[in-house]
């Protein structure tokens, strides 16, 4: 009686022991294809972000600049969003929108007229509409709709201000501007960090994010120029 | 309508194991018995799609009560709880198992079994 409960007992042991061998297996698969999911975002991210700046042999690898840069702000400043693959996401894609202004307007080599301007502001929302529909881009959406937000409110297209402009796209304000000033341009070559940064530090409360600017102030040149290297 | 799942083990503690794993999975309407007496009468009263099947059991063991449901009217699939080797599968096959899963049994095969299944 006694060894028959035992042999009752070891046979429970057994299929939860099976139980937990599969749960574990399951548990890791799960895992190597959620990593698999996650690199194939990127990948796909990456891709439309090339594509944009194809038509650019001026921009190149801007995207990947701003990318790091905000990345680094980010993380200087303690952010949550430092962490959330959204935010790299959505400053890989900023300029999606691009892809509908004419090339005329994009490389013009001088000042737009009015109706060009309009034109050319129009490519937040119309890179908003474009990623629309694609639920694994979340807030990264939003950058791309409000990149060209300004703290004081006189930024486009829905002129919002100060923290109601979503966190990333205020810390991309500041680190796209840091690349188009560090980069040679057809009419004028590039600037140096403290050229950039006397640039930046000018604009904070008003055109930046008082706290972007101050994440910008504690990283060095040096990290900067690291962060740059490490991408063309 | 939803199917039923008869579950036949004298072990309350692998009834229950088997039917949280199937719960919800396919809409299953769930059935229980602790021995082949209690099984026989259940799919008579039933008639289960499936029934999961252990052999060794009290009052009549599941050989016997795969041999009885055989002789009912309903065709449910009969999946032998069976221990490993190929003795234990071959006299479940004699008695008219269609399906085996081996104790101490995979519940990922579990699921994979009944999920395979024609609905």
């Amino acid at each position: 009686m006694e060894a028959d409960l035992v042999a009752r007992l070891e046979e429970k042991e057994r299929q939860l022991e099976r139980y937990a061998a599969d749960l574990r297996e399951t548990f890791k698969a799960e895992r190597a294809r959620s990593a698999q999911l996650r690199a194939s975002y990127m990948a796909t991210v990456r891709a439309l972000a090339n594509a944009v700046e194809a038509r650019d042999a001026y921009t190149g690898h801007h995207a990947e600049r701003v990318a790091a840069y905000g990345l680094e702000l980010a993380r200087t400043a303690a952010l949550d969003i430092a962490d959330d693959p959204q935010t790299e996401f959505g400053f890989l894609l900023h300029d999606v929108g691009k892809v509908a202004v004419p090339d005329a307007i994009l490389f013009k080599p001088a000042p737009l007229t009015d109706e060009e301007r309009v034109l050319m502001e129009r490519h937040p929302v119309i890179g908003w509409e474009i990623l629309r529909d694609i639920d694994f881009l979340g807030d990264a959406k939003l950058v791309v709709r409000h990149h060209h937000e300004r703290w004081d409110g006189r930024g486009y297209p829905d002129s919002l201000a100060g923290d109601d402009i979503p966190p990333a796209a205020r810390v991309f304000a500041v680190a796209d501007t840091l690349d188009a000033l560090t980069t040679d341009r057809p009419y004028r070559p590039a600037g140096s960090f403290a050229d950039a940064r006397a640039i930046i530090r000018a604009g904070a409360g008003r055109q930046f994010c008082p706290t972007s600017v101050a994440a910008l102030e504690t990283v060095s040149d040096e990290r900067l120029e690291e962060l740059r290297t490490g991408i063309s | 309508m939803s199917r039923s799942v008869l579950i036949v083990d004298d072990d309350p503690f692998i009834r229950r194991l088997i039917a949280t794993t199937l719960e919800d999975v396919a809409g299953f309407h769930i059935e229980e018995a602790g021995d082949g007496v209690e099984a026989v009468a259940a799919a008579r009263d039933k008639q289960p799609a499936i029934v999961f099947l252990d052999i060794d059991m009290p009052r009549m063991n599941g050989i016997e009560a795969c041999r009885e449901l055989r002789s009912l009217d309903g065709k449910p699939t009969i999946v032998m709880l069976t221990a490993a080797g190929p003795e234990a599968e071959a006299e479940a096959r004699a008695a008219g198992a269609d399906l085996f899963l081996t104790k101490p049994f995979s519940p990922l095969d579990l699921l994979q079994l009944v999920d395979s299944m024609p609905s």
